[in-house]
Order: structure tokens, then C-alpha cells, then sequence
């Protein structure tokens, strides 16, 4: 799909969609991911504006500072709320790409618009993943940070996240059981100790993350690269 | 100088950027991207992929340098303003 108009494009939303149907909608989608909208409200306002007019040519809520390429797996990327396809860049940086949101420990959002410093690797970031209560007691999910592939687990009060890929012949460990702090493959069974990423099997141990709780969120250390 | 600004004409830091140059009465070159349309669009594009490595505006080329994104800091020195 090109940006030219084309009045037989999908329209996603409802006729009369407003700036407060918007935040409406978004707003308690944003914050299981740990941002809210940013504090300077006429901001978020001309945002979200420019937002509808996109809306009313191309039929869906594009991020008004990209451009679609026409390949729709590239542009649902820049789909606003872009957030989960950017979890550790836009965790770093405190905010989503144009700032309209803002990471919900920061006060002052004025301080983030504009400056757009792309973080450096290497750096170790917390990347809000979810709400603690979210994951209820011995539920696993699976989670995309970049290009990794993450088990999410939830073991009483606490919460681990180690590599997704069994190493035995890849099964997505998050399809798996959980025992106690073992979780089982669903392919084959073979078993990892959530806490420190082992397995009986030789050289076969997965890796762990670090995982902080703050704030009531649930935030995975990746290192940047 | 060359001084080119690529922005979207839907993007509210490509107009604080096109403001910002205005402001300091620099001359620069402006390609509006999303209003381009056919060959233009996708050759403009892809420019922008070459230089800035991704599709996020504004960017702006002052005498080979790139800068994604408005940095006021990063533009007043390359300006030398």
C-alpha cells in the first residue's frame, strides 16, 4: 500500500474516531507495557492528530514519524502503539520513538521531546515487560525482546526469564509445564531449572536474565547490541 | 553549506526541525517524503535507508553528516550557529 489516498483502503477504526477515542483505547494497552502517555498534553494532542489525518488516508493509526514502505509486515511495525517491536531501544530512551509515550517513572515528559539519542551497545537496560499481576502463579509466556526469544515465568512471588529454544531440538519452552522450578519442553521433555537456566542433559544449559521488579512491573536486563 | 532536511509533513519534529532552521535563516533543501508519490517516494526511501539506516524522520544532512531525529544540540554544531 502506497501513502497515496485510496478511498477503497481497510479503515481499521470507526467513523468519527476522536484524539479521546484514541488515548481511550491505548492508554490501558501502554501500561502492561510500562508507559503512560506523555505529561505535556498539548504534545500528545498534536500527535495523536496528525495520527487521525493518517488514519483517514491510509485506514490505520501509523507513527507520524515514519514513513510505510508498503511491505504491511514492515509497516504493522510502525503501527501506533509501536512499543513491543522496540522493548529495549524505547526502554532505553525512556520513551516510544516520537514521544507521545513515556516510560511511567518518568515525571516530565517535556525533557524528552525532541532529543532523540539513540542508546549505545553494551549498555545494560530494564525493559518493562509486564505488570506483576499479569502472570498468574506458575504460568509461562513467551516474550520477544529484539531478536531474543524469552520464557517469562512466574513461580510464586517471583519471576524468572531464561532463553525460549530448548536445546535439544528447539521446542518453544514457554509451551511447556511447569513443575515446581522445573520447566518441561513440550516437545520432549526435557527439563530446565527456571532459576538458573540447567538441565540434566551435558551442555545443554539455557541462558537466564536478569529480572528486576519495580514500580509493580515485571522488567527483563538485556544488554543492548 | 548543503543543508537537506528529509521530513514528513505528518511528523511534529520534523516541523519543530524545518521551524528550528527557519528560525536561523539556513538555506536548506526539503524533500516532504510522505507527499512524494511513485518512483520519487520509493527512490527517496531508500536514500533516507542508505543514510540514516532506518525509515524514522526528520533526518538531516548538513555537509555529509547525519542526524536522525530533532537534536538541536547535534544541528546548532554542525551549523555552527
Amino acid at each position: 500500500m502506497s501513502g497515496k489516498t485510496d478511498r477503497l483502503v481497510r479503515q481499521r477504526f470507526a467513523p468519527g474516531t476522536t484524539t479521546e477515542d484514541l488515548k481511550a483505547y491505548m492508554a490501558p494497552f501502554v501500561a502492561t507495557l510500562g508507559y503512560k502517555f506523555n505529561t505535556e498534553d498539548e504534545f500528545v494532542d498534536e500527535v495523536l492528530a496528525s495520527e487521525l489525518e493518517i488514519m483517514e488516508k491510509t485506514g490505520d493509526v501509523f507513527c507520524p514519524c515514519r514513513i510505510r514502505t508498503g511491505d504491511p509486515k514492515e509497516d504493522a511495525k510502525i503501527v501506533c502503539p509501536c512499543i513491543p517491536f522496540y522493548l529495549e531501544q524505547f526502554a532505553a530512551m525512556r520513551k516510544c520513538w516520537c514521544g507521545l509515550f513515556i516510560r511511567t517513572d518518568v515525571e516530565d515528559g517535556a525533557e524528552l521531546i525532541g532529543v532523540i539519542e539513540e542508546p549505545e551497545d553494551g549498555v545494560p537496560v530494564d525493559v518493562p515487560v509486564c505488570r506483576v499481576e499479569d502472570l498468574a502463579d506458575g504460568q509461562v509466556r513467551h516474550i520477544k525482546i529484539g531478536k531474543r526469544d524469552i520464557a517469562l515465568v512466574r513461580v510464586g512471588e517471583e519471576y524468572f526469564a531464561l532463553s525460549n529454544l530448548c536445546r535439544h531440538a528447539y521446542g518453544p519452552l514457554s509451551d511447556g509445564v511447569l513443575d515446581g522450578c522445573y520447566l518441561m519442553c513440550p516437545w520432549h521433555g526435557w527439563r530446565y531449572d527456571v532459576r538458573d537456566g540447567s538441565t540434566d542433559h551435558p551442555d545443554a544449559d539455557v541462558r537466564t536474565y536478569e529480572v528486576v521488579m519495580r514500580d509493580g512491573l515485571v522488567m527483563v536486563v538485556v544488554t543492548l547490541h | 553549506m548543503a543543508v537537506k532536511l528529509y521530513a514528513l509533513s505528518t511528523c511534529p519534529y520534523c516541523r519543530m526541525t524545518r521551524k528550528y532552521l527557519e528560525d536561523n535563516e539556513v538555506v536548506f533543501d526539503l524533500a516532504e517524503v510522505d507527499l512524494l508519490e511513485g518512483q520519487e517516494r520509493a527512490d527517496t526511501i531508500a536514500e533516507v535507508k542508505a543514510l540514516s539506516g532506518g525509515t524514522s524522520f526528520p533526518v538531516v544532512v548538513i555537509d555529509g553528516e547525519v542526524v536522525v531525529g530533532f537534536n538541536k544540540k547535534k544541528i546548532k554544531e554542525l551549523l555552527v550557529l
